[in-house]
């Protein structure tokens, strides 16, 4: 690429700049600045922790197939498997990473999701409850309305939080599980009699097979990861998220806003949840008020720390909780192929999650 | 009692902070230990406290010798350091807090609440204290906080109590209302060691002065005999008058002209103005209000009365993103709380600033944002490898240049800079002085706020010395010198 040949040419004028290194020097700092890196970025050795698990889970699937064929075609069966059920938690965990950088939390975020499941059911039901059905909108437009009226939702409890925490200045802890609490509670209060059912046609948003295969929220996943991965690196707005996380006193110092930032966060947060509203409400074509997206802040915060963001902010990267998303998915399912009982997959979760912490831990000290 | 220390030698490592020190207090005497910052007080004091250990010399009190190992050894044999850094409990009435670490207790472990309550309304009524002992503290204001942490120290029967700049954060009944407490103190018979930098109230309260420069004793005896002025002289010594670098400019247009901005309680009716082209700087000790005022002029100071007037226009300035779109810059003092990112490379913590005008469709335009470091990174001669490095990885001379490229890279038309060579070795320090005459030169209106009188002399073509909150003189040319600066830093 020639943008990153470039790149390459400034960083290299940079060091001829600094007094005349040798070929030898450069070599040793070289290999010294990797060996720096590996400590300084978490990104490496969580890496390093799923190959060995994607090692350990192929064998333990096996290789008692008649052909190669036969095995790729089950092994990748698999694999569509794992990222599909972990598609909206993954993108929930996406959101999660930006509010954990910037130095807070979102536990509401499992109850934004029934929130905002229950503003576009209520949109779109086929029933007479339905409130554009009735206004006799139907099919894609009735759809595109519901879509944007959950992202709306979602970025008005985002927004709510947001301003709290900045504004309010309540610790993010608390303000969220407030919110969390409230959420769920005012939801299925209100939804106790109404429908729940979407129309058949709007399960084609996630359930389209492509190739025979449900991957479409794989795909959205991967695309908002990539998206978010250039956001947070390549945009005023994602830097000034690890600044805040990282200082927020010199943030503010150097003219960030940092209470518009701040807000901007947990709106992203509120959005994505919508966007995982979507996928999942389009995956059963229904929702349970009661119990979807109960335990999404947990999986979503464990998925964040074994990717190696760091809880008190600054430090952190959206590929870290991708990989560490597939960490725990890849694990819980290893458990699963080597039959270990349901009820002992949450401890190994739980494990898995303080041992990275651990890890990381150890890096700092070294 | 009377406590007297003598011949003490203290080093750490290669330097040597106090060479043979004479010192010593009596009961029912208020005595001054002064000196600028360095001179040796703190460790003089902490040394006494227990704190740090001797490496020559002899402690003594009434006359026998003893040594101290720690702090609580030195409390017990009747010495109490009160730190600047108040030791209470915020959420505790008084009474408690009386007794934090010492409760009183009753038959099964139980805290015996009526038994304290009456040993501190006791105590409150020989010392004609008038503080309510089931107050909470928090709800004292500052020196009434000080009254309870110094009965604290005569709960425990200390007869030497020494305080670390008790009234650097009072204001002026405040200081009165402590002051009373140590007239009290005297007539019980206890001893006091005052630290402070204001000599005015040294005059009004102490009986003895110490003066300390460098690690040696250069002055002392009854402070009747002396006067402020001869005090200044003595803490700052005499040959240091160093030549000045800044040149007479012709000055341009002004910049910034504050009117009567007043924030109670870190500075009042302050009224000055900075032009294009020149350096002014603002000096004074702890507690003067210099850094709150400029930090209210960048949008980081909350509500203020009076009148900011930017380029000829008048602007309320509420946040700091507004104060850098008005083109002010900003470099705060302690580097590390205030302007390092410590997660950021250097080159994200040199570009913090101007992000958001490197961008091409929102996103950072990373080419142009390396291109612009480079050439501050240049013209400041800032030592690194790679600007994808850790900024922890660089000295704390070059830190502070990628601080200060951030803001070069904004162009501000005013820039602020409060203590700009804090934990910056010589040749750095001088080096930032070359910036900041470039600067001017460039037609940049300047303020360095510093508390060091050589450096303001260095830099600057004129001065202001607050004392307090108040902007006591302008100093410029002869009378800025540093015996001057230090009389009236001290509010003389």
């Amino acid at each position: 690429m020639a943008f990153k040949d470039k790149l390459g040419n400034i960083s290299l004028k940079f060091k001829k700049n600094s007094a005349a290194p040798t070929l030898a020097a450069n070599d040793a700092s070289l290999l010294k600045r990797f060996a720096r890196k590996w400590q300084e970025n978490p990104l490496y050795s969580t890496t390093l922790v799923l190959v060995i698990m994607i090692i350990v889970q192929t064998i333990a699937l096996g290789f008692d197939y008649p052909s190669f064929g036969a095995w790729f075609s089950s092994w990748g069966k698999n694999w569509i498997n794992i990222l599909r059920n972990n598609a909206s938690v993954g993108i929930v965990a996406l959101g999660m990473t930006f509010v954990i950088i910037s130095g807070g939390i979102d536990l509401a975020v499992g109850s934004t999701l029934v929130a905002v499941g229950a503003v576009m059911i209520t949109m779109i039901n086929s029933n007479t409850t339905g409130v554009l059905t009735s206004a006799g909108i139907t099919g894609v437009p009735a759809f595109i309305i519901g879509i944007a009226a959950a992202l709306l939702m979602g970025s008005l409890i985002g927004s709510v939080n947001g301003f709290l925490v900045a504004r309010g200045r309540i610790p993010a802890f608390i303000v969220t599980l407030g919110t969390m609490k409230i959420c769920r509670s005012v939801t299925q209060n209100f939804m106790q009699t109404a429908g729940a059912r979407v129309p058949r046609e709007f399960r084609a948003i996630t359930n389209t097979t492509i190739g025979g295969e449900i991957i479409l929220p794989i795909i959205y996943w991967l695309v908002i990861a990539a998206l978010l991965m250039l956001i947070a690196k390549k945009t005023p707005f994602g830097r000034h998220v690890y600044a805040i996380g990282s200082n927020e006193r010199a943030a503010r110092l150097s003219g960030i806003n940092v209470e518009r930032v701040k807000t901007l966060v947990y709106v992203l947060s509120g959005m994505l949840v919508a966007v995982a509203t979507v996928i999942n409400v389009g995956r059963i074509g229904s929702m349970d008020y009661a119990s979807a997206g109960s335990g999404y802040e947990m999986d979503a915060i464990a998925a964040v720390v074994v990717g190696g963001t760091s809880m008190s902010g600054g430090k952190g990267a959206i590929l870290g909780t991708v990989l560490g998303m597939l960490i725990i998915a890849v694990m819980d399912n290893l458990l699963n192929l080597v039959h270990v009982t349901p009820f002992l997959r949450e401890a190994f979760k739980g494990f898995i999650v303080i041992a990275a912490v651990l890890l990381q831990k150890k890096e700092k000290a070294a | 009692m009377n406590v007297s220390m003598k011949g003490i030698v203290k080093s750490f490592g290669a330097n040597d902070v106090l060479r043979k020190v004479d010192f010593s207090v009596k009961g029912g005497e208020i005595c001054a230990l002064l000196g600028e910052n360095g001179a040796g007080k703190s460790t003089l004091m902490n040394i006494l406290g227990g704190v740090l250990q001797l490496d020559q010399g002899q402690i003594e009190l009434d006359g026998k010798a003893v040594a101290f190992h720690s702090p609580a050894q030195s409390l017990k044999a009747g010495i109490a350091f009160i730190h600047q850094e108040l030791n209470l409990i915020n959420d505790l009435p008084v009474y408690e807090n009386m007794f934090i670490g010492r409760e009183i207790k009753k038959f099964g472990g139980l805290i015996d609440h009526k038994e304290e309550l009456r040993q501190t309304r006791e105590l409150f009524a020989k010392l004609d204290i008038d503080i309510n002992p089931l107050a909470q503290v928090e709800s004292l204001d500052a020196s009434y906080k000080q009254i309870v942490e110094i009965s604290r120290a005569l709960m425990f029967n200390a007869s030497i109590i020494i305080m670390d700049e008790p009234t650097t954060s009072l204001t002026d009944p405040e200081i009165e209302r402590v002051f009373d407490m140590l007239r009290t103190l005297k007539t019980q018979n206890v001893g006091v060691i005052f630290i402070s930098h204001k000599l005015r109230e040294v005059m009004e309260i102490c009986d003895t002065h110490v003066v300390l420069r460098d690690g040696v004793l250069v002055a002392s005896g009854p402070v009747k005999d002396t006067t402020i002025a001869q005090i200044a002289r003595n803490m700052v010594g005499h040959d240091v008058r160093t030549e000045a670098l800044a040149q007479t400019a012709q000055l341009d247009k002004e910049i910034l002209r504050l009117e009567n901005l007043t924030q109670e309680p870190h500075y009042r009716n302050v009224s000055l103005s900075v032009h294009a082209g020149e350096v002014l700087g603002v000096t004074g000790l702890l507690g003067d209000g210099r850094s709150e005022l400029f930090r209210t002029v960048f949008g980081d100071g909350g509500k203020y009365q009076g009148r900011i007037i930017l380029d000829g226009k008048p602007v309320h300035i509420k946040s700091t993103r507004q104060a850098l779109a008005l083109g002010i810059g900003y470099l705060p003092r302690n580097r590390k709380e205030n302007a390092i990112i410590k997660d950021m490379n250097i080159l994200d913590n040199g570009s913090i600033v101007t992000l958001k005008k490197n961008t091409r469709f929102g996103l950072i335009n990373r080419k142009k944002q390396l291109q612009d470091f480079e050439r501050q990174r240049k013209e400041l001669q800032i030592k690194m490898e790679s600007p994808t490095d850790m900024i922890s990885s660089l000295s704390g001379g070059n830190q502070q240049k990628v601080v200060l490229a951030k803001w070069l890279a904004a162009e501000p038309k005013l820039l602020i800079l409060d203590n700009p060579t804090q934990g910056v070795d010589v040749g750095a320090k001088e080096e930032i002085y070359d910036i900041i005459l470039r600067l001017a030169r460039q037609g940049v209106a300047v303020v360095v706020l510093s508390n060091e009188a050589q450096e303001i002399i260095r830099v600057c073509r004129r001065a202001l010395v607050m004392y307090h909150g108040d902007v006591r003189a302008e100093v410029s040319g002869e009378t800025m010198n540093e015996a001057n600066m230090m009389r009236l830093a001290t509010g003389g």
